[in-house]
C-alpha cells in the first residue's frame, strides 16, 4: 500500500513540470478510485446491497409461492416478535456462540504455542492442524452425525466397550447433548484458522524482548502471561471476532446434525430464519429475522471491540 | 507508470463486468421466446429418474423437430428452497413436478390443466386424483405419481411371537407390539415422528381415528379431540417403550433399514418401500403389507399421496404450444408406467392403471387407493401447516404435551388462512 502511494506520488512529480492543467489536476484527484474502484464495486454488489435487499424483503408482504405482494409494513417483525420460540433461540445462539468461542480461543492459544516450538515432525503437525479446515463443514457434521448414531455410531460402540454406558445413547435426540456435541463440532472446526492466526502472532514477538525477560529473571509463566499474552493481543482479537461472526452464522453444523430438533430446542437464529421462510413459508418473516441477526452481529461486535479496547489496537 | 493505469482499469472493469454479468448469465437461458423450447425441473426421486427424463426427452425432441426441453433435476431436500427462489425472481420453469400447486394458482401463476394438455389426455387422469389438483373448483395440476400406505409388518417376528394375524384395531397394535418386544427380541412398532414427513405419519393414524387436517366443512381442525386421542396413543406406545427410542428424531430411512435388519415388527410404509429402502438391505426379509390399523377395526382408510406438475404462465402464453406437445407426450400409457415401473409409484391415469395390477406387490397399493385419504393439499395454507407439523409434532411424544402442540399447529395453520 505504501508502494503505491510513494509510487502515486512520484508519478505525480514528475508530471508537475509540464502545464498542470483543471482537468489534469482533477484527474490526479480521481486517480486513486483505480485503485479502490474494484473494492468499492465488490464491495456494495457483494455487501451493500444484499443488505439493502435483506431489509427491503423484511417490510415485504411475500405469498406462500414466492410472489411479492407489497408492501406489509412492520407486520413481519411483530409476527416475529410474537413467536414463542424466539427468546429461547436468541438466547441459545448467544450461548453456542460465547461456549465455541471461548473453548475454541483457549485451546488455540495452546496449539498455537505447540506449532511455534521446535521438534521433530513439527511440519506435519502443522499440516495436521490444517485438515479440519480444508475438509468441508457439511462433511465433517454428517460424519460426527454418523459417529454419534444410535444404532451404528462409533461413539456408541467405544463407550459401550469400555463399559462407560449400558446401552447406546441416542446423543443427538436430547437437546443438552446435542447442543453440547455440535458446538464440539464447531470447535474441531473452527480450531485450525484461530490456531494460526495465534501462531502467526507469536511469530511477530521479536525474541530480544524475551531475552530481556530472561535476563530480569522472570520464570515461564510470569513470561507467558507478561510478554507474549499481552502482545497476542491483536492475534487474539482477530481470530476470535471473526470466529464470532462465523459461530453466529454458522447453518451448516446444525442443520445437518439435529436440523434445529426436536421441535426448536436446538435451533439457532440461522436455523430458526430458515425453518420461518421454508417451513413456516414465510419469507418476509425470515427477512425480519435476518435482519434482527444482522443487528445482532453487529451489536456483539462493537460491544466486544470496545470491551477490547479496539481504539488502542490501531493507535 | 501507464501500463500499471491500463493494468488497473482493465481488471476494474473485469470485475465490475464479471459481477454484472453473474445477474444476467441466469435469465438468458429463460427458455426462449419462440415458444418451442421449454425448462423442466424435476424432481429426484431416486437415481432412475434422471436417465428416464433424458430418454423421454431425447425421443420427444427427436420426434417433433424444432422442439426443445431443458432439463433440470432437483433433488427432494432441496426442492422447496429451489422453487422459492425460482418464483420470487422471476424464473419459474415452464414445467414443475412438484407436491403442491395451490398458491400458485391463488397467485396466478399456472394455467388450467385444460389449456395445456388434449382433451384426451385431460380424461385420462383417475377422478380422486383430479379432485386433489382442484383450486376454486378449476383443475389446475397435472396429477403425475401417486401412493398410498400400508402396515409392513415382518412375519418372522409375528411367527417368534405367536401371532396369527397382522392386527386390525390399535389394541391389537398395542398387544401385538408387546409379544413382539418380549418374544422375538425387537422393537413392536416403528415410529417415525422426525421431521422428514410425520404430517403422513401422524394422518395415517387419526384418519382411522375419524381425525384429519380440516373438519366436515373445510375448515381446520387440527387440535380436534381425535387427532389428539390419536397422539395420546402414539405417544403411549413410545411411553410403553414399544417404539424404537426417540421418535421425534427418527426419519423412515432409519425405521425401514431397522425394519430390513428383523429389527422392528411393525412400520407403516408405501409402494416404493420394498425397492428404495428393504431390498437394498435385505432382499430376503419375510414381511407382510395389510391394511392400516384403526381404533375400531371396522373401516381401514389409507392415506393418498400425489405428486403432480404445474405448467408456469410465461411470455403471454407463448410456451403453451410446446407444453401441450410435450404433456401429450408424457402422458402416453407407455411412457407414464415406465415411470412409475422403475421408481415404485402408483398411476394417476386410468390407462397406465392395468399395467401395474400384475405385479402382486403392487397389486395391494393400487387396491387400496379407491380408500385413501389425501391431506388438504388444494388448501394454499397447507404448505405451511406441514410445514409446522413437521416441526413440532415430534415433540409431542418427546417433552410436550400433545394437546399443546395440536393447540400450536392450529393457531399457525389459521393465521396462514
Amino acid at each position: 500500500m505504501q508502494d503505491l502511494e510513494t509510487r502515486a506520488r512520484d508519478a505525480g512529480a514528475t508530471a508537475r513540470p509540464s502545464r498542470p492543467s483543471a482537468l489534469r489536476r482533477a484527474g490526479r484527484a480521481l486517480t486513486p478510485l483505480v485503485w479502490l474502484g474494484p473494492s468499492l464495486v465488490l464491495i456494495t454488489v457483494v455487501v451493500l446491497w444484499p443488505v439493502v435487499e435483506m431489509v427491503r424483503t423484511s417490510f415485504q408482504k411475500i405469498s406462500s409461492s414466492g410472489v411479492t405482494l407489497g408492501g406489509n409494513g412492520t407486520t413481519n417483525y411483530t409476527d416475529l416478535f410474537d413467536e414463542d420460540d424466539l427468546i429461547p433461540v436468541v438466547l441459545r445462539t448467544l450461548g453456542w456462540v460465547a461456549g465455541i468461542v471461548i473453548t475454541t480461543m483457549v485451546l488455540s492459544l495452546a496449539i498455537g504455542q505447540l506449532l511455534n516450538s521446535r521438534f521433530p515432525g513439527r511440519r506435519i503437525v502443522r499440516w495436521t492442524v490444517i485438515v479440519p479446515w480444508a475438509a468441508s463443514v457439511l462433511m465433517t457434521s454428517l460424519i460426527w452425525k454418523w459417529m454419534l448414531d444410535n444404532y451404528s455410531g462409533l461413539v456408541n460402540r467405544v463407550l459401550l466397550d469400555l463399559h462407560l454406558i449400558d446401552e447406546p445413547v441416542n446423543w443427538l435426540a436430547h437437546p443438552w447433548q446435542a447442543m453440547l456435541w455440535m458446538m464440539w463440532v464447531a470447535v474441531f472446526v473452527s480450531l485450525p484458522f484461530a490456531s494460526f492466526v495465534i501462531l502467526a502472532g507469536l511469530q511477530t514477538i521479536p525474541e530480544d524482548v524475551y531475552e530481556a525477560a530472561r535476563v530480569d529473571g522472570a520464570g515461564p509463566l510470569r513470561t507467558y502471561f507478561g510478554i507474549t499474552l499481552p502482545l497476542l493481543r491483536p492475534s487474539i482479537m482477530i481470530a476470535s471476532i471473526i470466529n464470532v461472526i462465523n459461530v453466529f452464522n454458522s447453518f451448516p453444523i446444525i442443520w445437518a446434525m439435529t436440523g434445529g430438533g426436536p421441535g426448536h430446542s436446538t435451533d439457532t437464529t440461522t436455523t430458526f430464519m430458515y425453518k420461518l421462510a421454508f417451513y413456516d413459508q414465510n419469507v418476509g418473516e425470515s427477512g425480519a429475522m435476518a435482519v434482527v441477526n444482522f443487528v445482532l452481529i453487529l451489536a456483539m461486535v462493537l460491544m466486544y471491540l470496545r470491551a477490547a479496547r479496539w481504539r488502542e489496537e490501531v493507535r | 507508470m501507464k501500463r500499471h493505469l491500463t493494468v488497473a482499469i482493465a481488471t476494474g472493469l473485469t470485475v465490475a463486468l464479471g459481477v454484472s454479468g453473474c445477474g444476467k448469465g441466469s435469465s438468458s437461458d429463460d427458455g426462449g421466446s419462440d415458444g418451442k423450447s421449454i425448462k423442466f425441473v424435476a424432481a429426484i426421486y431416486d437415481s432412475n429418474a434422471e436417465p428416464y427424463w433424458k430418454a423421454l426427452i431425447k425421443d420427444f425432441e427427436a420426434k417433433n423437430s424444432g422442439y426443445k426441453v431443458q432439463l433440470e433435476m432437483v433433488d427432494w431436500t432441496q426442492m422447496d428452497a429451489k422453487v422459492k427462489t425460482y418464483i420470487q425472481t422471476k424464473q419459474a420453469p415452464d414445467l414443475l413436478n412438484y407436491n403442491s400447486f395451490s398458491d400458485f394458482a391463488r397467485d396466478g401463476l399456472i394455467y388450467k390443466a385444460s389449456e395445456v394438455v388434449s382433451p384426451t389426455t385431460l380424461s385420462d387422469f383417475t377422478p380422486t386424483f383430479v379432485e386433489q389438483s382442484k383450486y376454486n373448483g378449476d383443475q389446475y395440476a397435472l396429477p403425475f405419481i401417486s401412493s398410498a400406505r400400508l402396515l409392513f409388518y415382518n412375519k418372522d417376528l409375528f411367527a417368534k411371537a405367536k401371532i396369527a394375524n397382522p392386527p386390525k384395531t390399535w389394541d391389537e397394535v398395542k398387544t401385538d407390539a408387546e409379544k413382539i418386544q418380549k418374544e422375538g427380541g425387537a422393537t413392536g412398532y416403528g415410529l417415525p415422528l422426525g421431521p422428514e414427513e410425520s404430517q403422513a405419519e401422524f394422518y395415517s393414524w387419526a384418519m382411522n381415528n375419524g381425525g384429519g387436517w380440516v373438519d366436515a366443512s373445510g375448515k381446520w381442525a387440527i387440535n380436534q379431540p381425535a387427532n389428539v386421542e390419536t397422539l395420546n396413543f402414539l405417544k403411549g406406545l413410545k411411553d410403553a417403550k414399544l417404539t424404537q427410542p426417540n421418535p421425534e428424531t427418527t426419519d423412515r430411512k432409519t425405521v425401514f433399514n431397522q425394519f430390513a435388519q428383523g429389527k422392528i415388527g411393525m412400520a407403516i410404509g408405501g409402494p416404493f418401500t420394498k425397492a428404495g429402502f428393504i431390498d437394498p438391505v435385505n432382499k430376503n426379509l419375510n414381511f407382510g403389507v395389510t391394511s392400516l390399523p384403526s381404533k375400531s377395526g371396522t373401516e381401514h382408510n389409507t392415506l393418498g399421496v400425489m405428486d403432480l406438475l404445474a405448467a408456469f404462465k410465461k411470455n403471454d402464453g407463448k410456451n403453451k404450444e410446446a407444453l401441450k406437445k410435450f404433456l401429450d407426450f408424457l402422458y402416453q400409457k407407455e411412457n407414464t408406467s415406465t415411470f412409475l415401473k422403475k421408481e415404485g409409484f402408483l398411476p394417476v391415469t386410468k390407462s397406465a392403471g392395468d399395467a401395474l395390477s400384475s405385479d402382486p406387490y403392487m397389486k395391494q397399493f393400487v387396491d387400496a387407493l379407491p380408500s385413501s385419504k389425501f391431506a388438504p393439499t388444494s388448501n394454499p395454507a397447507w404448505s405451511a401447516v406441514a410445514g409446522a407439523v413437521k416441526q413440532s409434532l415430534g415433540s409431542s411424544v418427546a417433552n410436550k404435551d400433545p394437546k399443546k402442540v395440536l393447540d400450536d399447529i392450529q393457531k399457525t395453520a389459521e393465521k396462514s388462512g
